[in-house]
């Protein structure tokens, strides 16, 4: 029988694409990530590597451990909802080493939530500086820890 | 000749083949040994993913926009300074009254969130007889559960977490920004230093470790509700606020389905 | 230190947040992400799928007029797509990561297809399809050129030497079926694209499914227009007679796919405008502020209004105008229709970031000369496949081997 050879354009094309296949396969085996696929279409480790960032706020139960007493002043009064970081900033440092000092707190610290402010909710005392006894200090009348209380 | 030569050059392609075919499950067995063994490295231990599926919800009213939120997530996610980054931020919304021959009973909304209300908000420039009412908007990832930014992200490098976040893969992303146009609430960006997408994590390496969020950490009204839904214990805030409030969600008629709920919204608020 | 960090912060603040927004954005959407880069390369694509498509138009549908420039718009086709992954890996934040899209594409994302489908376009259709024209050419020159030349050619035989009638025959009908798949990959090649804005539903003005079709249509306007602008220049270059009816017959389908892109973009405006969602206003805004120039002025009046009445006086007045005032007209009006595609993909692509998604307010964009998103960069990449191509005239189209007969010395003018 004679059977008529297959155009050479045509062995040599597919030679081709087998080789370029075959590449490809390898490379994806190769360059895919080791723990790709673990949850779903990402990387899993990408899930250790978000979790294993080091925290910078300290939380509240850290303060509890040593300021408990100041805790418990701000617990009775209006400013119990406040963190203490949430003024104090953040502290894991002081946590760790009580000999370095948070930052020194200002009058803005106080304006950031008690400037006048249409926005507001008429429940939150809120003043304008320049109407408010300008040129005091904050706390030369009010106590932070304590706002119902008054020097 | 032709014939004998041709079979043997179809041989040779077939062992080659069928060789190809028979390493594909020997590297598969490799690649799943290397993999347990790297799945157990890096921090908080015995943390199951799969065990949790967090949730934060915004109380609008209890919003006063004094941005330490904003400040916090910075400085705990060492978010670039300037203003155009922002993994969180806060807008306020004013209403004036309706101008003199308006029929409509609400006039004219402005917004603004300058430099995204880390600062607080300066004084408003519109004049307070002409304002009815305003509010602040703390806003985030919404943490969709059909999310548009990982179903774009051409590379795996965006994702839905097992335990409700989404996540960007720093070590993944190859910096094309399609994430960030997908988002429809603006809250990625991209990182000018690192050159990857950046979001709001939900503080994944707090919450991982069993701290709050930086945002709810410091939030001196409550007006962030963060909980833990598949360990939520009986006097939760989250399942207070589900209890008293009727929810919205963030532009809902994109399919996106935004987890994040927030109470007392207004229909401003885009 | 924390304090003075703090009011150093204020004072920097205070004036960043100034200006550059008018109204409300989201605080992340100040900058505009993608740039020139991302304008540049629907732009290139868009010409390689409409010289292709051109292309084919002489294998698949036997439109014999335009034979001339059958290889002359394959080639161009090539310098195009060899020049379109560019832009994309200079925009990348890592480009040295950019094989993950092939290792671990993310099927459900559209931007994914990018590496496949350039893959599959620039192997099993173009490159195929040049080598199945040329191949009998290459064994010829093969033997006749010497030295680094020749083997050049002999390379790019494969091997394969068979030139019998049996074997051209093959070459005949294998390029009629890779043509016929070259058809909607040139579609898949460039209405990818067009997807990957039309699926964003954060954007009204991107998301919408007439834009790939839009793309598509302008991408085969532009690829017409493209060979027109190198036929007439490689003939008035070799000082040879561009075939009359072969720009005739580009003139014609230049004309009428105009008319369609140019349709389907009204229904586009029309539907958004009697349709008239939320973010009318503010897209009504921006078309005419912002994108006055470039959208309304640029892309319709000059790119779009203006060839379509020259092209279409060309077609309805073809006996009065004499040769070389249709030679003009189809020239210049290639020029102002490639204008006027870059202008569109400028008008989608930073048009849909010039507006906030709060549908509130505006930001601005500010081109710069230098940098990675840049002037010079955006006219290096444009330049560069000209050059490509000039490579590729030399190599593949040399002037020996070029049977068009040469220009006419006097015109009817000088003549008078």
């Amino acid at each position: 029988m004679n059977r008529s050879p297959l155009p050479p354009q045509l062995i040599r094309l597919v030679l081709l694409t087998v080789l370029i296949i075959v590449t490809y396969g390898i490379a994806r085996v190769v360059l895919t990530p080791l723990t790709f696929g673990q949850y779903g279409h990402y990387r899993g480790a990408a899930l250790q590597e978000a979790a294993a960032r080091k925290p910078v706020y300290a939380g509240a139960k850290a303060c509890d451990e040593c300021h408990d007493d100041t805790l418990a002043l701000v617990a009775k009064d209006r400013h119990k909802g406040i963190a203490c970081e949430s003024c104090h900033g953040p502290n894991r440092p002081h946590v760790r080493n009580p000999d370095i000092v948070p930052i020194k707190l200002t009058d803005q610290h106080c304006l950031r939530c008690h400037l006048s402010d249409p926005a507001r909710p008429v429940h939150l005392r809120q003043i304008q500086p320049q109407d408010h006894f300008p040129g005091d200090k904050c706390v030369e009348c009010h106590v932070a820890h304590q706002p119902n209380k008054s020097k | 000749m032709n014939a004998s030569c041709s079979r043997r050059r179809w041989l040779g392609l077939l062992s080659g083949g069928l060789g190809w075919l028979a390493a594909l499950p020997v590297a598969r067995a490799a690649k799943t040994a290397v993999k347990n063994l790297f799945t157990s490295a890096g921090a908080p231990k015995d943390y199951d993913p799969t065990k949790h599926h967090w949730l934060m919800c915004i109380d609008v009213d209890r919003c006063i926009g004094c941005g330490t939120c904003v400040e916090a997530c910075k400085a705990e996610n060492r978010v670039p300074g300037a203003s155009s980054y922002f993994r969180t931020w806060v807008e306020r919304y004013l209403i004036r009254k309706p101008r003199a021959g308006m029929t409509e009973l609400r006039g004219e909304v402005t917004v603004d969130s300058p430099n995204g209300g880390r600062n607080g908000f300066p004084p408003t420039l519109v004049p307070r007889e002409e304002i009815l009412k305003g509010f602040f908007v703390p806003k985030l990832c919404n943490l969709c559960a059909h999310s548009p930014c990982s179903q774009a992200c051409p590379v795996g490098a965006t994702f839905d977490t097992p335990d409700g976040v989404v996540l960007v893969d720093p070590e993944y992303c190859i910096g094309c920004g399609f994430c960030i146009q997908a988002c429809p609430y603006g809250c990625r960006f991209m990182h000018p230093e690192t050159h990857t997408a950046e979001k709001c994590t939900l503080c994944y390496h707090r919450i991982t470790r069993g701290l709050q969020p930086a945002c709810v950490e410091v939030c001196p009204t409550q007006s962030r509700i963060f909980g833990d839904m598949k360990n939520l214990p009986e006097k939760a805030p989250l399942r207070e606020f589900i209890r008293t409030n009727r929810v919205f969600t963030l532009k809902p008629h994109l399919g996106t389905e935004p987890r994040v709920l927030y109470a007392n919204i207004d229909k401003e608020v885009r | 230190m924390e304090p003075l960090l703090l009011l150093a912060q204020l004072g920097a603040d205070a004036g960043a947040h100034g200006p550059r927004v008018e109204g409300y954005a989201y605080p992340n959407e100040q900058n505009v992400l993608w740039s020139v880069l991302i304008v540049i390369y629907p732009y290139i694509t868009g010409l390689v799928a409409g010289a292709f498509i051109m292309a084919s138009l002489v294998r698949v549908f036997n439109v014999k007029e335009l034979t001339p420039v059958y290889r002359l718009a394959l080639l161009t086709a090539l310098a195009f797509l060899l020049c379109a992954p560019l832009p994309l890996l200079l925009h990348l934040g890592h480009p040295e990561r950019c094989l993950e899209v092939m290792m671990t594409p993310q099927l459900a994302s559209p931007m994914a297809m990018f590496g496949f489908v350039y893959a599959w376009y620039i192997m099993a259709v173009l490159l195929l399809e040049l080598w199945l024209d040329y191949r009998h050419d290459f064994v010829r020159w093969g033997q006749e050129e010497p030295g680094l030349r020749g083997l050049f050619y002999r390379m790019l035989t494969l091997g394969v030497k068979d030139v019998s009638p049996k074997a051209l025959h093959f070459d005949e009908r294998m390029s009629v079926a890779v043509t016929v798949i070259g058809i909607p990959s040139a579609f898949l090649l460039h209405g990818y694209v067009g997807f990957i804005f039309g699926s964003i539903k954060a954007n009204p003005w991107w998301g919408n499914v007439l834009m790939p079709v839009i793309f598509i249509f302008s991408a085969i306007v532009s690829g017409i227009a493209l060979c027109v602008f190198i036929y007439s220049e490689l003939s008035w270059y070799r000082r040879r007679e561009a075939d009359d009816a072969c720009l005739d017959e580009m003139g014609k389908f230049l004309f009428y796919a105009l008319l369609v892109d140019f349709s389907i973009e009204a229904l586009d405006w029309l539907h958004r405008l009697y349709f008239a969602d939320e973010s009318i206003h503010v897209l009504k805004q921006l078309a005419a502020g912002k994108l006055f120039n470039t959208m309304l002025v640029g892309q319709l009046f000059m790119g779009t209004l203006i060839p379509l009445l020259m092209l279409g006086a060309a077609q309805l007045f073809k006996e009065e105008i004499p040769n070389f005032l249709r030679r003009r007209i189809y020239y210049f009006s290639a020029l102002l229709i490639l204008a006027g595609v870059l202008l569109m993909r400028w008008n989608v692509v930073i048009g849909g970031q010039l507006f906030s998604k709060s549908l509130r307010g505006f930001t601005t964009f500010k081109l710069e000369l230098a940098g990675q998103e840049g002037w010079l960069i955006g006219l290096a990449l444009l330049v560069m496949p000209f050059l490509i191509l000039i490579l590729f005239i030399r190599l593949f189209l040399p002037r020996k081997h070029d049977t068009s007969p040469p220009a006419a010395e006097a015109t009817p003018a000088a003549a008078a």
